[in-house]
């Protein structure tokens, strides 16, 4: 687990992004992607962010926040996930916990910002006081401050529930090339899933994309 | 007929006020009038100097807190357009049914471009720069770069086309290059879904370059395709699987 003295930021970077999925900005630094790395720079290294956010955001390229859609929220878990990856100086075993973990709390996140939405239909409609600019100002932000309270809270319950679960779990007992092997296999199946977003027809592009990666990998290995 | 608006347009101070409260404009986000309050909280600086009477400015308020939807990018479009109604002195019948005229296409225009399209493809460039071995700076930010750099010019174009052109809005919106550009982007995303997959399954079967770890990394990469966004569900389902039995029956 992050030192304790790094939870409150870790928190803070929490709501930050669960603003930034909705609310506010919208400037993408709640993605996986971003978040984890964000959440490993707070402890300290977010190269190691990256690697669970690399396998976080090939897992959520689908998911598509269009209209009412409920759908899991990435952000405050991948904060999460991040630093918990870079405090743990993590092996296959634990980067397989981290990310399983990160996955099952984005759903959790997810239902929490359908109730918040449930909730925000107080502040809908015009305001008891009348109509004023100060009035729908104050709903308007009042919702905004609910929802960077509920991040914070989610990150900072995901923090300590996968510092304590990275302690008690038997990892040492989980074969490391199982672990990587199931990782890795749906890093693939994550990113090939990207193919149907843009549509099957365009095979011929994911072929050439995966042909140069190849020519990359050929030559790498000739340099090596 | 007027209610009392057809005062001053918005001026830099108020454009600029809009700009910056537009990026809020889902923080209310609900289910029953969805961005409306959001909406009203970006045109009250317009409002504010189109109404003179406190009265008639609360009443254009409180028109503006009813439903509305835009996607979140493009709702700049709507609220520069109302503004300039507003300002024009246009009857509020007429704005209202403009308003509804204008936000199922606003949304299905920014969902089809940006969350469709452009999102997922500067994603991929994300995880393609960070899987072919770039340092993690380059490969967020090179994501965050892409991205943004369409975001915020859809932002800064949208208010600015959306009060310059008022009820003539359809025409501006209709010569806009959203499909060519979303086509560009769906190609390029399709490209780098290619190269992610396979330099994800690089990483390892590239090192042993054994025939099953090749084989395995193909048949995962059709499951993705054949899964789609059901892929998430599968891989949970896969590493819980194999999290529990390397606890139960492994020894490291």
């Amino acid at each position: 687990m992050p030192e304790a003295a790094l939870l409150p930021l870790l928190a803070l970077v929490g709501g930050v992004v669960a603003l930034d999925a909705t609310a506010v900005g919208q400037l993408m630094l709640s993605r996986p992607l971003a978040a984890a790395t964000l959440g490993g720079a707070v402890a300290g290294a977010p190269a190691e962010g990256l690697v669970v956010g690399v396998f976080l955001e090939a897992l959520h390229l689908a998911v598509l926040p269009v209209g009412a859609a409920k759908y899991p929220e990435g952000g405050p878990a991948a904060v999460a996930a991040g630093a918990a990856a870079a405090g743990a100086l993590p092996g296959d075993a634990e980067i397989l916990l981290i990310v399983l973990f990160a996955l099952v709390w984005e759903t959790v996140s997810g239902l929490t910002v359908e109730r918040m939405r449930h909730l925000n239909v107080r502040f809908a409609g015009i305001p008891p006081e009348g109509a004023t600019p100060a009035a729908v100002a104050r709903r308007h932000l009042g919702a905004v401050a609910i929802d960077f309270a509920r991040g914070t809270a989610l990150t900072l319950a995901a923090v300590l529930l996968l510092g304590w679960l990275l302690d008690a779990a038997a990892l040492e007992r989980v074969p490391a090339g199982w672990a990587r092997a199931a990782l890795e296999l749906s890093l693939v199946a994550g990113a090939a899933s990207g193919l149907r977003l843009f549509g099957r027809g365009r095979w011929p592009f994911f072929v050439s994309g995966a042909a140069l990666a190849l020519l990359v990998l050929f030559l790498r290995g000739e340099g090596a | 007929v007027t209610d009392g608006g057809g005062g001053a347009a918005p001026g830099p101070r108020e454009r600029r006020a809009m700009f910056l409260r537009g990026f809020t404009v889902q923080g209310s986000w609900n289910y029953q009038t969805l961005i409306g309050t959001g909406l009203a909280f970006v045109l009250a600086p317009a409002l504010k100097r189109a109404y003179r009477d406190p009265a008639a400015l609360e009443r254009a308020l409180a028109r503006h807190l009813e439903l509305f939807n835009s996607h979140p990018y493009l709702a700049g479009v709507a609220a520069g357009a109302i503004a300039r109604l507003e300002a024009d002195g246009v009857a509020p019948e007429t704005v209202a049914r403009f308003k509804t005229a204008l936000r199922g296409s606003l949304g299905s225009l920014g969902d089809r471009l940006v969350w469709l399209r452009w999102r997922p493809a500067t994603v991929l460039l994300g995880l393609a720069l960070a899987l072919a071995g770039a340092p993690w700076w380059a490969a967020v930010g090179g994501f965050l770069l892409a991205y943004n750099a369409l975001h915020l010019w859809l932002r800064a174009w949208g208010l600015k086309v959306g009060l310059r052109d008022g009820l003539n809005i359809g025409a501006t919106l209709r010569k806009a290059p959203f499909e060519t550009l979303g086509e560009r982007a769906a190609a390029a995303g399709a490209f780098l879904a290619g190269f992610a997959s396979l330099a994800a399954l690089g990483g390892t079967a590239g090192e042993s370059a054994g025939p099953l770890a090749w084989a395995l990394g193909v048949a995962a990469a059709a499951a993705g395709v054949a899964l789609g966004r059901n892929v998430r569900l599968a891989a949970i389902a896969v590493l819980a699987a194999v999290l529990v039995a390397g606890l139960v029956v492994g020894n490291g």
